[in-house]
């Protein structure tokens, strides 16, 4: 199985240059040697996200969907068909049927969290390449393992951090890398609104589409109410990390584009859960973060700078020469009195992004690195983690960055992994 | 015969429980001195104490409070008051700001002008009116007992109930602190005038598991969440009453106990946790296991028992 994949992926790379042409003339019919399968995991929120975006793209042949919502399943299969009337894909409730097919290159996953690691490192042992939902893991340890086994399988990784390909990251990460701003020795990022409760809807049978069973895979068995499930399970620490861990990906990569921070030494987080219903993840967190040289901050509320009070999200570089706040798609720069949205004597050193799944496509075939590869993602996810675990525990956690253990709290790092629940079959 | 004995199970109970019947109830002030008292500086003190009594002569001086907050409680004390003497008990205040923050329970000498019912002894000050007016005969000793109970404030005067609040149903009231500081205010009339305290005593519900857990499942969700904070404050005495909690019928009361089980292992995990609190979780948690709950229980039992290993 491995050994037809990665000669099909050979195949790809050679026929690269060709290709470059072949794309400008025959853009619609791409020879089929030339076309990457893809197959999606997880076919609700984000998932009819990357249905849409890959069937889009004229090299793109989308050959399976699979969903344990029966119901979700065959209207996204529905809707692509109205879309792209050449499609036929296949439907599966299980992803493993897909990894066990040969044709296949690619598959994304936008299940919820706690399925992401296992599905991933799945497909890397399968042989297939994954373009993967943030956050990267539900766990820390779990992001470790995709790391490896990707390593060990070559696979190529992308996280969906779409934002990441804009030009306004780019320009705000070349502007703080030219030292225009001074060293920078604070960043403040935040994301406005926390998670509700949900209420206490009672526990009730699963409606029949539904495989509630493999929806919950590896996190512990819960009667089902439909406030776990659906677009709202990440308000769960059973399956995720509720606000924070949606939105930290998002801007948490700007920093890490910026300034790449290393020695992570201290986390302490402080917050509260929601008293109003079932879920139990952070209604506000804050969090500061010690590394090498950098003091990081992240709060749900606005932290106290120019201009942050209208912004929902936002990351806030303080810089020794002057400051830089910015969104996924504004940025200001702040020097003495000026206010500025550019500096054009900074010059233009990043090559832009041609697009996330663009980006992640061409790495397919040149078996490149994409701009959110796994090493990258995972450094930039570990502090949220960090961030969960010291907000659960309701103490300062220190860490040890070289050997990715938590210091003197054996109860802190066993919330850094999970035992995945042994009567589904989650081992390949 | 048998329709007696449930009743008299729960007396056995509550003898075995607090020694005796009023064991329950604690003295807050020792008699002699005002060790867990404090007196806000910036005004000169108002209190002293002489012969087992706490007495306030100074006018207008500072007033007094309990430097521990308490929630959920029955204060039970006497009171004498001079001619014209006029003081109160602050209920749920923040010391910095008393009357923004808590409520005042009126003691006043009924002098003229004659204050209403809003006003008179027993009533919470300006907020909620006494139903049924206290004897107000000043140079004895009345007794009062202020019965904080959630939502529910109650004041009672020499044994009969003089006034009942829903704290939830007074707009005033509700946006007040659910948990602070016991205070009693300094003498405000005249020079020469007075107010005298002895007995004071506090039942802290708080400190009651049955009545935490019953906070569980309280309509309003400050009252939950205080009871959640009650339940890790009690700690790992109360792991086998949560994991029970958590099989019972209510969606509310077992998402609150799931909660607390969880703050409870995790400050017992800490690394500076005394060992013996450790070592109780732990047992208590395998005590919980041992009485075979559901398996979605007994797996988060078991999940957090391995926050506990070393």
């Amino acid at each position: 199985m491995m050994k037809t994949n990665i000669g099909r992926r050979n195949f790809l790379k050679q026929s690269g240059a060709t290709l470059f042409y072949g794309a400008l003339i025959t853009r619609a019919q791409t020879p089929p040697s030339e076309r990457i399968r893809v197959a999606h995991v997880g076919t609700g929120g984000m998932g009819g996200a990357h249905i849409n975006a890959f069937s889009a793209m004229p090299d793109v042949e989308t050959v399976a969907l699979c969903d344990v919502d029966s119901t979700r399943l065959a209207a996204s299969a529905q809707r692509l068909v109205q879309r792209k009337p050449t499609a036929k894909p296949q439907t599966y409730a299980d992803y493993r049927r897909i990894l066990e097919r040969k044709d296949i290159d690619v598959v994304t996953c936008a299940t919820p969290d706690h399925w992401h690691a296992l599905v991933a490192i799945h497909a890397f042992e399968a042989g297939k390449d994954v373009y993967g939902e943030k956050p990267l893991s539900y766990s820390l340890r779990e992001g470790q393992r995709m790391e490896q086994t990707q390593r060990r399988t070559g696979a190529v990784f992308q996280l969906g951090t779409q934002i990441h390909a804009g030009d306004n990251y780019h320009r705000v990460a070349e502007i703080i890398q030219s030292g225009v701003l001074g060293k920078i020795g604070t960043v403040r990022l935040w994301k406005t609104g926390g998670s509700r409760g949900f209420g206490f809807p009672a526990n009730q049978r699963p409606p029949d589409t539904l495989d509630w069973n493999m929806w919950l895979g590896p996190a512990p068995y819960a009667e089902y109410t439909p406030v776990r499930c659906h677009g709202t399970f990440r308000y769960f620490f059973d399956y995720s990390g509720g606000v924070f861990a949606d939105f930290w990906c998002h801007i948490a990569d700007i920093l890490f584009m910026s300034l790449q921070p290393e020695g992570l030494t201290t986390i302490d987080a402080r917050g509260e859960v929601p008293g109003d219903g079932i879920a139990d993840t952070p209604k506000w967190i804050d969090a500061d973060f010690a590394f090498k040289g950098l003091n990081v901050h992240w709060t749900t509320k606005p932290p106290p700078v120019p201009g942050a009070d209208k912004m929902s999200i936002g990351a806030h570089f303080e810089g020794e020469k002057g400051t830089l706040t910015c969104d996924y798609e504004t940025r200001k720069i702040r020097i003495g009195k000026e206010v500025l949205d550019d500096l054009p004597n900074v010059p233009v050193t990043l090559p832009r992004s041609p697009g996330h799944h663009r980006n992640f496509l061409d790495a397919v075939k040149s078996r490149g690195v994409p701009e959110s590869n796994l090493p990258y993602v995972r450094k930039m996810t570990l502090p949220m983690h960090l961030a969960l675990a010291s907000f659960r525990l309701k103490r300062k956690i220190t860490w040890d960055s070289v050997k990715e253990e938590v210091v003197g709290d054996p109860a802190a790092n066993y919330l850094l992994d999970r035992v995945n629940r042994n009567n589904v079959q989650v081992e390949p | 015969m048998t329709v007696f004995r449930p009743v008299m199970w729960c007396l056995v109970a509550a003898t075995t429980a607090f020694g005796a019947a009023d064991g329950a109830f604690a003295p807050l002030f020792n008699g002699k001195e005002l060790s867990g008292w404090m007196m806000p500086t910036g005004k000169p003190p108002a209190f002293a104490v002489a012969d087992g009594i706490l007495e306030t002569r100074v006018p207008n001086g500072s007033d007094i409070f309990t430097t521990a907050w308490y929630g959920n409680y029955v204060l039970r004390f006497e009171y004498l008051l001079s001619k014209v003497g006029n003081s109160g008990v602050l209920i749920r205040c923040d010391p910095k700001n008393p009357w923004g923050t808590g409520v005042e329970v009126q003691l006043l000498a009924p002098w003229t002008p004659h204050r209403d019912d809003l006003h008179c002894t027993g009533s919470l000050y300006g907020y909620v009116a006494v139903t049924n007016r206290p004897d107000e005969t000043t140079g004895i000793w009345h007794r009062m007992e202020i019965r904080c109970d959630r939502n529910t404030v109650e004041v009672s005067v020499d044994g009969k109930l003089t006034t009942r609040a829903d704290t939830l149903a007074v707009k005033a009231l509700n946006a007040k602190l659910l948990s602070g500081a016991i205070g009693f205010q300094s003498n405000h009339s005249k020079q020469g005038e007075f107010a005298q305290f002895r007995k004071i005593e506090l039942r802290d519900l708080d400190r009651e598991p049955d009545y935490v857990l019953a906070g569980f499942s309280h309509a309003d969700e400050r009252f939950r969440v205080q009871a959640r904070e009650a339940a890790v404050a009690l700690g790992p005495v109360m792991i086998v009453p949560l994991v029970r909690t958590m099989e019972g019928e209510s969606v509310m009361a077992r998402s609150v106990a799931r909660q607390a089980l969880f703050d409870i292992t995790a400050a017992a995990s800490a690394p500076q946790a005394d060992a013996a609190v450790r070592d109780a979780a732990s047992r208590a948690l395998r005590e919980a296991l041992d009485t075979k709950p559901s398996a979605p229980t007994a797996g988060y039992v078991t999940w957090l028992l391995g926050m506990l290993r070393k």
